[in-house]
């Protein structure tokens, strides 16, 4: 007697002997069933010490099912290998790796892939996908799909969210209550006493039965706080729906990437429901729960792992799934060392995205024309994959079988073009745009991240020769739209990587440039459009030297007066907001300008403004929450020769008793005297009259230096204004820069 | 981030670091020319970054040579103007 369940499968994870599957089923019940899933690693070598495996694997009293098969290696083809099917997919793990510790010149394969994405790749199904299960009793027998993760408007799945926030940040100070929201209804309840709050905690659970728990601070503080509570009062906390198996603990770690020091926290992570941090949760900031769960479901890892993996990590486990549904063997460790190169050969492969330098100063009626998710795009157009090999540097589409790379990135770059196709025709206010926005953005880190990929070391499916192709495409694709751009007559003010910015005479709205754009797709077979046209852009030279331009930094009004900024001071985070905001003030009343012929009243009236900024600073009406700089502490404090301000605010945390590790944030105030900040998260509140007023002074000036001078300039060389020696009537501190050396 | 070669911004400042000894002999007036020159040449880096020339010292050479010659074009024509203009 078989039933039939429809439902949103939930999350599946390994119990003691088999697989463990939630589901949100339709008539509103939560399921769980197991399932038989006997998973497979493989080993290839000389056949010796492959009967020698076969020997040992036999001697182990881990259930396994040997033989012989032929598997597809992506690099080297056709081979024999030893399968070896472990029926009990949670002793996978410790078997493989005690295996591959035994006989370790063996090639092994697929041995320490995700059993929720070997899930994934065998049924087809992801993290709240819709599907059909079929069971006898609580035993899954099959289980089918209805639904893709690639499409638009899934059917949001009935979760029911439990939201557990304390009353303060537990690494400031003593966090005194817990605000408990769930269904509408909001309590606030004292953290102590304990057995009061984990009864009532514990009743709230039962009764909500939540899917979610949506905490603060809840994997570095929280969640850790009330286990230990429970275990003391002996109280027990319902907190798993699964009652057969532990909270799942993860410790926290601070890694190297991309140049920067990154910090992990702790993670907690529930069986039968989830729980996330926001906090804790990878870019929670950029895209939210909607983001989150659309990550599960491209990615395929469960939705607690997907929250707070790397975009790396997500883009990966999609190219295991594409592997392990086209049969490909997924290699333990990559096998493929970069090939031998000239030295002349390495000087031309080894570069990055053309970046040019822009002409300096303020340019009119200019166009911001972009290639669509430019590096995507190539490796799927020209089909560039590690296993794939390259023939010329014509920008020919190449012909043959797809490889793994675009195989696995040509829907996901569909589905981001679909949304933001989307996103443009929707109506401002359709209530769709958020989620949109959010899965959209999910969807452009998995893209450009994966490009990053193709050139990491330790990516099963990386080469550096295909990361160089993708870049030398781009390259080629870029100067062959400055030249299309030329060709018509425009100007080019600027190229970076994957935009260009142009203009012409006569020039100023976005059918002019139509023609362009044709031209540019046309002669590089890549997508490209229109980012916005500009009333007025001002690409801004080297602090240092203002001879010297710098490609990443400039400001612009769009024509409809939105504002675009990129690396002036109120888009970098360790700027006080009090200075950022008045910085993107000033850009707001210069924006009010219809055009750059009207902007000489926008500047006086900007003048007028940032020496009231000025005044308010100096009669102490700014509060010292806004004048809080935050930086990341890059290295441990032992490691500075000459101490920088955050790491003499760290000093202090760590005199106090709180510790801040490498890749976290730390707050602090500039203060008079020595050490000259003033850590913010210390107990006692800091002493108001302390603060370093000068040297907020001093960096206001300069932030709205920044954006008045340019403007200042091409007003004065236009219409051969009066030259002033200053900007804003009086005088900024000289030796500016020694000033601010402590930076 | 796990470059092998530098970049070619990185060998410019290589390369105008190399040449501290002499700036540092030369008169004041002379060093603020030279840092116009190499500032002249920094325009052009996307450029010698796509030759990816054995030297790009040269190339950079060749860049200074360019914005100068931009600017005796630019002179030349405003000398014309002036001298064609009637008296």
């Amino acid at each position: 007697m078989t039933d039939v369940h429809t439902g949103w499968l939930f999350d599946a994870y390994p119990n003691g002997k088999n697989l463990t599957l939630w589901m949100l089923c339709e008539d509103g019940q939560r399921r769980h069933f197991v399932q038989d899933f006997p998973v497979a690693f493989y080993a290839a070598g000389a056949p010796r010490r492959l009967r020698e495996l076969w020997k040992w694997l036999e001697a182990q009293e881990v259930p396994v099912r040997l033989s012989r098969k032929e598997r597809r290696d992506a690099f080297r083809g056709m081979i024999t290998v030893l399968s070896v099917e472990v029926l009990e997919p949670a002793r996978l793990d410790a078997l493989f790796h005690r295996a591959a510790s035994s006989l370790p010149d063996l090639t092994y394969y697929d041995g320490d892939i995700p059993l929720a994405l070997r899930h994934a790749a065998a049924f087809g199904v992801f993290p709240l996908a819709r599907c059909r299960l079929e069971s006898r009793g609580e035993t899954a027998l099959d289980i089918v799909p209805l639904d893709t993760p690639w499409k638009l408007d899934p059917e949001p799945a009935p979760l029911r969210v439990l939201s557990l926030e304390p009353d303060c940040d537990p690494a400031r100070g003593e966090p005194g209550r817990v605000l408990i929201a769930c269904e509408g209804a909001r309590y606030s309840q004292p953290l102590q006493p304990a057995r009061p709050l984990l009864v009532n905690l514990s009743a709230v659970l039962r009764r909500c039965d939540p899917d979610l728990v949506l905490t603060t601070w809840g994997d570095t503080w929280l969640m850790a706080y009330l286990l230990e509570l429970s275990r003391q009062v002996g109280v027990c906390l319902p907190l798993n729906r699964d009652e057969g198996e532990e909270v799942v603990v993860r410790r926290e770690h601070t890694y190297f990437s991309y140049g920067q020091i990154v910090y992990r926290g702790r993670q907690i992570q529930l069986r039968g429901r989830w729980h996330l941090d926001r906090h804790n949760a990878t870019l929670w900031n950029d895209y939210g729960l909607d983001g989150v769960l659309e990550m599960a479901r491209v990615t395929g890892q469960p939705v607690q792992e997907a929250a707070r993996l790397s975009p790396g990590t997500g883009i990966s486990s999609m190219q295991f799934i594409t592997a392990l549904r086209q049969g490909i063997l997924i290699p333990w460790h990559k096998h493929q060392a970069e090939a031998p190169k000239t030295a002349l050969g390495l000087l031309q492969a080894d570069m990055g995205g053309m970046v040019y330098q822009p002409m300096v100063g303020l340019h009119r009626d200019a166009a911001g024309i972009d290639f669509v998710s430019m590096y995507p795009g190539i490796m799927v157009r020209f089909n560039i994959s590690p296993e794939v090999p390259r023939a010329g540097m014509d920008l020919e589409p190449a012909s043959g079988e797809p490889g793994i790379v675009p195989l696995t990135l040509a829907p996901l770059l569909q589905k981001r073009l679909a949304f933001k196709r989307a996103l443009v025709t929707l109506a401002r206010h359709d209530c769709r745009r958020p989620a949109y926005q959010a899965r959209a953005s999910a969807a452009k880190w998995l893209l450009v991240t994966c490009f990053g990929y193709l050139g990491y070391k330790n990516a099963r499916f990386g080469r550096i020769e295909a990361h160089e192709a993708v870049t030398a495409y781009g390259r080629e694709a870029l100067l062959r739209a400055k030249e299309a751009a030329e060709d018509m007559d425009f100007e080019v003010l600027h190229m970076y990587v994957d935009g260009l910015w142009v203009r012409r005479e006569g020039c100023g709205s976005a059918v002019d440039f139509e023609a362009l754009l044709n031209e540019i797709a046309e002669r590089t077979g890549l997508p490209i459009a229109l980012d916005g046209m500009y009333r007025w852009v001002v690409f801004l030279p080297s602090r240092l030297d203002g001879r010297v331009p710098v490609p990443n930094r400039y400001f612009g009004v769009f024509q409809d007066g939105s504002i675009k900024v990129r690396g002036i001071e109120c888009r970098r985070r360790d700027t006080p907001p009090f200075i950022a905001d008045v910085q993107m003030t000033l850009l707001q009343i210069l924006a009010g300008a219809p055009d750059a012929d009207h902007l000489s009243g926008a500047l006086s009236e900007a003048q007028v403004f940032i020496r009231r900024s000025a005044c308010e600073l100096r009669a102490g009406r700014v509060l010292p929450e806004q004048l809080l700089v935050s930086q990341k502490l890059s290295r441990e404090l032992g490691e500075y020769s000459s101490p920088s301000p955050a790491a003499r605010a760290v000093r202090q945390m760590q005199a106090a008793g709180k510790d801040v590790r490498p890749g976290q944030r730390v707050r602090f105030l500039y203060t008079r005297g020595r050490p000259g900040v003033r850590a913010w998260d210390l107990p006692a509140p800091p002493d108001p009259r302390t603060v370093d007023l000068p040297r907020y002074r001093t960096l206001l000036l300069r932030a709205a230096q920044t954006v008045l001078a340019p403007i200042q300039q091409s007003l004065e060389a236009g219409q051969g204004y009066p030259g002033s020696e200053n900007l804003f009537g009086f005088k900024v501190k000289s030796g500016l820069e020694s000033d601010l050396s402590g930076r | 981030m796990g470059r092998t070669l530098p970049s070619i911004t990185q060998f410019f400042l290589q390369e105008q670091g190399s040449f501290s000894r002499f700036r540092r002999a030369l008169r004041r007036a002379d060093q603020l020319v030279l840092d116009d020159l190499f500032a002249s040449a920094r325009q052009h880096l996307a450029a010698a970054q796509y030759a990816t020339h054995a030297l790009p010292f040269e190339v950079f050479l060749l860049s200074m040579l360019l914005e100068e010659h931009k600017e005796v074009m630019r002179l030349r024509e405003q000398v014309d103007e002036l001298l064609s203009r009637p008296k």
